[in-house]
């Protein structure tokens, strides 16, 4: 083995005398490495994991949604250009009544061939198996919804379909890649308690629904060349078909499991260079100035080995070796750490998304690229900070350096301040000002970590307001009920008359296209009747919006997508009825996290659609008693018009559970990570401070000053900065929120801006926690100061 | 390479002209809004193989001129020649390898690096070298072999300077610049550092320059040069040295 050069034993005894301070920046790097790691491998476990599951399932890349067609007059989607396979199938919307669940489950029934085949949107069993042929009533239940109501395989499930309560025996489970990401009817969260997927063989589907040789769906698989922009596609498709009442046509990016799923591992993508950068910009800083300070202190070795004739250039290399290490040190123990968190955050999607073979896989790439970040943000910290052994002169070098220059500070023009403070403060001032880059970059340090807890933080704050906005003042339903055709004034009186119903205001929504100019937009209008009391849009201020009578309170992002404002005017033309495009007015804006929303009054609407008055859903308001709600419930399902019933409350718990829990392990990572930086960052400074001024910290405790005297001036300046950095990072927190809430919202989902006030305490609190538990170990070192030698030191 | 061939060398090298040459060298430093003119117009020649003792007090310009011609420094005015190589038209890269190639030196405050032991330190010098002395044999030479691994806080003054006059010497230079080589030191290892000085001169025939503010020193000169207020003010030979050990002060 050659042994290493003596230069690189001076750099490993270097690495190793300055302990505390390298591990500090080699954690700060490791936090960033991690983040990168944790992050690049969940974005490429998620989307390896699609990419495989969509394969095996042959997932669709459009669908198309009719009221009833004949299957042979479907079928010429096949016949299109660029459609390279299709399948026709029928799918409708129950209620389930499972054996002592008093609640209302939604479910949505599909149809499968009856003998297995390899089909679009095929299925992979989990349990049990696939329709056995015997002529009997089997049914295939969505795993997710199996395993959370304890369904095995020959049990039975019972499903209100059109009129009739039918009994079917489970004869498999299993999962599908169109419902990686199931919602229910209106949901926006998969609540495996309260919706699920049943898979029907065809024959009993057209038996049951009335559908012999018809379909109300059809999905197909595009060639390459049309996969990626479908829309013409399907605006033939919708052409062909009109005559059996498109209701809407679906690309695969707008369909809803993929859509979560994209917008996941897309957010990922962006998460995964915005967070790591924060940190590698926070080590570069303090790496910046660690080297300039180990160059400073090696004043005098630089000096003489540039004497014994070493060039500049070994000397940098030499340095940069350092940073090397250093970065390398980083990127090992943040590639380790990255590996274990990506295995949390892939665990935790595997309670969001059913997807098979979602494991935690090691990327070497990934892992190289990390290793590569840290190295070179290590080495770039170290090439700036040790700029100064090049502008070194050996002659100067050797030379004691000269005092620091007696430079007045600013609160020394301010007589009456600088009377104020005691010799204390005066020092701790002093040092500070006269210290302006080192003590700039503690600032930007510690103002990047409370930036990342604001931000982490704020999530939470958000959320809750967002809810709350949603559901307590704009949707304040306790039970919304959709019908399965739209009705007259009748369903609405006879929902009146249910038990336990205080109040009912229908609904009607009319699917359709929103058209201005270029730009166009598939959604929905919501006719609202005047006055309305259980939906109540609102504008940014929180202040209610009255539906005009003529016209549309157009949701702001779907106003925003297709470039309109109030005094505009739209083309909406709808799926339904005579399907003839309407001008329409936009009237008002209105505000909303959930959804892309239109509003209108009832009766406009209903004209819209050739109807008098149209309803497709009631939202009540119930009596709160739990036994008037059971006996509502129970009514609700021998009800054949209903297609699905939403309670607030469930949807409510659920987001709660799935979101803000999830939200609760992020703020953890996020305020570990956030005080690393803090106790790092604070920790270098101070050990950077205290081996520079040993000598003056000797002289102090020569004197007769208490160590813990001597300890209070490095607090006060490690809480000057860390203070002046974390309230410059209180409003750089909410603007680094809000431009990530930016690339994370989508047209189904949007978070508000919330009072940050609870979350900048936290940080304060947090900062606080993380700068004392860093003085601590200051203070260690106080102690253990030997006054002897540092008082020998040769300045 | 051992030290028997490198005399030999160093010999047959010795024979043609002087090894340094100054004409009218200057050298001015800006302190702030003032200059300084630390030498003026120095003419000097010395020859392979002196013992050169540079005495003058401090501030007279002493150290600025083992700077001039140790490669560390350029001068504002003259030139300044080591063999045909002319120092005062090189660039810093090239005085880097100047120093590399032909000079080494031993400081006041010995300069050694703290983290490396005593042979390490060594080591660092002879590295950087093309043929170098062994290392060892170095240490042996200034009576250190036996505290080769001891780092720098664990050697007296005495050891540390011998440590560092191993270091100049594992280079195998032609040029041993000392800068007040005694300065940090007590009176008998000082002695005992001048005597090893004198050995290096006289056995392996290296071009030594001292500079010291102590007269007695002057003793154990060839050639004796006063430097006062940035000029030469006096330049003797001295025809019998005396031996460092015969040398009180």
């Amino acid at each position: 083995m050659v042994s290493p050069s003596a230069l690189d034993r001076k750099l490993i005894r270097d690495l190793l005398g300055s302990g505390a301070v390298v591990l500090a920046i080699a954690g700060i790097i490791a936090v960033g490495v991690s983040c990168f790691v944790a992050m690049r491998s969940a974005y490429h476990n998620l989307g390896e994991a699609k990419d495989r599951y969509y394969a095996r399932c042959r997932m669709a890349d459009f669908s198309v949604e009719l009221k009833k067609a004949p299957v042979s007059e479907a079928s010429v989607l096949g016949e299109l250009p660029g459609v390279t396979e299709i399948r026709t199938r029928i799918q409708q919307f129950v209620i389930v009544d499972l054996e002592g669940v008093d609640a209302i489950i939604n479910g949505q029934v599909l149809s499968l061939p009856d003998r297995h085949a390899p089909i679009i949107n095929d299925i992979v069993i989990r349990r049990g198996g696939y329709f056995t042929g015997r002529p009997e009533d089997e049914v295939i239940v969505n795993d997710a919804f199996a395993r959370h109501h304890g369904i095995e395989p020959g049990d039975t499930v019972h499903l209100l379909m059109g009129d009739r309560r039918r009994g079917f025996r489970v004869v498999g489970t299993a999962i599908s890649s169109e419902f990686v990401y199931l919602l229910g009817p209106g949901a926006i969260v998969p609540d495996p308690s309260r919706f699920g997927v049943f898979y029907l063989k065809r024959s009993d589907m057209e038996a049951a629904f009335g559908f012999e040789g018809a379909c109300n769906q059809v999905v197909g698989r595009l060639s390459p060349e049309v996969r990626d922009r479908p829309d013409a596609l399907l605006d033939r498709a919708e052409l062909l078909l009109e005559d059996f009442g498109v209701a809407s046509t679906t690309p695969r990016r707008d369909q809803i499991s993929d859509r979560f799923l994209s917008d996941e591992i897309r957010q990922l993508g962006t998460f995964a260079f915005v967070m790591p950068a924060i940190f590698l910009g926070v080590a570069a800083l303090v790496l910046n100035i660690l080297m300039a300070r180990l160059t400073e202190q090696q004043r005098t070795t630089i000096g003489t080995l540039k004497a014994l004739g070493y060039s500049d250039g070994e000397l940098y290399r030499h340095l940069l070796k350092f940073g090397m290490v250093v970065g390398l040190m980083g990127g090992l123990l943040g590639c380790g750490l990255g590996h274990l968190l990506a295995g949390a955050m892939t665990g935790l999607y595997r309670q969001f998304f059913e997807l098979p073979r979602l494991e935690n896989r090691v990327f070497p790439g990934v892992m190289a690229s990390g290793l590569a970040i840290s190295v070179a943000c290590a080495v770039v910290g170290v090439a700036r900070g040790a700029r100064g052994v090049l502008a070194l002169e050996p002659a100067e070098a050797m030379r004691p350096r000269p005092p620091e220059g007696a430079r007045v500070t600013w609160p020394e023009r301010i007589p009456w301040l600088w009377r104020a403070l005691g010799t204390g403060w005066r020092m701790v001032l002093r040092n500070i000002l006269r210290n302006g880059k080192r003590n700039a970059v503690g600032v930007a340090s510690s103002a990047m970590a409370a930036a990342l807890l604001v931000s982490g933080l704020l999530g939470r704050a958000a959320l809750d307001r967002g809810l709350e906005i949603q559901f307590s003042l704009i949707l304040r339903s306790d039970v919304d009920l959709s019908f399965r055709d739209t009705c007259g004034r009748g369903a609405l009186l006879e929902v009146r008359r249910l038990p336990g119903v205080d109040h009912a205001e229908p609904t009607l929504d009319v699917g359709g296209t929103f058209r201005n100019g270029p730009y166009k937009k598939r959604g929905a209008i919501t006719g609202l009747i005047a006055g309305s009391r259980l939906t109540a849009p609102r504008d940014a201020e929180d202040r209610r919006v009255p539906i005009p009578p003529a016209g549309l309170a157009l949701g702001r992002t779907l106003a925003e997508q297709l470039r309109v404002r109030p005094g505009d005017e739209l083309v909406f033309e709808p799926s339904e009825g005579r399907r003839e495009p309407r001008r329409v007015p936009v009237v008002a804006i209105v505000d909303s996290f959930i959804g892309l929303v239109a509003y209108a009054d009832l009766a406009y609407l209903s004209r819209l659609v050739d109807e008098e008055f149209a309803v497709s859903g009631v939202q009540l308001e119930v009596d709160p008693r739990a036994d008037r709600r059971e006996e509502l419930f129970r009514e609700l399902k021998r009800l054949p018009v209903i297609r699905a019933v939403g309670v607030r409350e469930e949807m409510i718990e659920s987001i709660r559970r799935t979101i803000v829990d999830t939200n609760a392990a992020a703020t953890v990572m996020m305020v570990l990570f956030a005080g690393t930086i803090f106790f790092g960052t604070t920790l270098n400074a101070s050990l950077v401070g205290l081996a520079e001024r040993r000598r003056e910290v000797a002289t102090l405790l020569v004197l007769g000053y208490e160590r813990s005297a001597v300890s209070r001036l490095f607090l006060r300046e490690t809480l000057v900065i860390n203070s002046v950095g974390t309230l410059l990072g209180l409003p750089l927190g909410q603007a680094l929120f809000w431009a990530l809430m930016q690339t994370a919202q989508t047209d189904s989902f949007r978070i508000p801006m919330a009072d940050p006030s609870a979350a900048f305490a936290w940080t304060l609190v947090v900062g606080l926690a993380f700068s004392l538990a860093a003085h601590a170990v200051v203070v260690r070192s106080i102690g253990r100061l030997d006054l002897q030698e540092s008082m020998r030191i040769r300045e | 390479m051992s030290l028997q061939t490198t005399r030999t060398d160093r010999e047959e090298t010795a024979a043609d002209g002087p090894i340094l040459r100054l004409e009218g060298v200057g050298r001015t430093f800006r302190m702030g809004e003032v200059e300084v003119e630390v030498l003026r117009d120095v003419d000097l020649e010395i020859g392979p193989g002196e013992l050169v003792v540079m005495v003058g007090p401090s501030g007279s310009g002493k150290t600025t001129l083992l700077n001039l011609v140790g490669g560390l420094d350029q001068p504002t005015a003259g030139r300044v020649w080591f063999r045909d190589r002319e120092l005062s038209a090189c660039s810093k890269r090239a005085l880097g390898e100047f120093r590399r190639e032909a000079v080494g030196f031993v400081f006041q405050f010995f300069n050694l690096v703290p983290t490396l032991t005593a042979r390490e330190n060594v080591q660092v010098a002879a590295e950087i070298v093309d043929e170098p002395l062994d290392v060892d044999e170095c240490l042996r030479l200034v009576g250190l072999a036996p505290r080769a691994d001891h780092f720098p806080a664990q050697l007296s003054g005495g050891e540390q300077q011998r440590v560092a006059i191993a270091r100049a010497l594992a280079k195998n230079p032609e040029l041993l610049l000392c800068d007040e080589p005694t300065g940090a030191l007590d009176f008998e290892t000082g002695k005992a550092v001048l005597a090893m000085l004198w050995d290096v001169n006289k056995r392996m025939n290296k071009t030594v320059i001292i500079i010291t503010h102590n007269q007695a020193i002057a003793r154990m000169a060839d050639r004796l040069i006063r430097i006062r207020s940035g000029r030469i003010a006096d330049d003797v030979r001295q025809d019998h040295p005396v031996p460092p050990g015969e040398i009180s002060w």
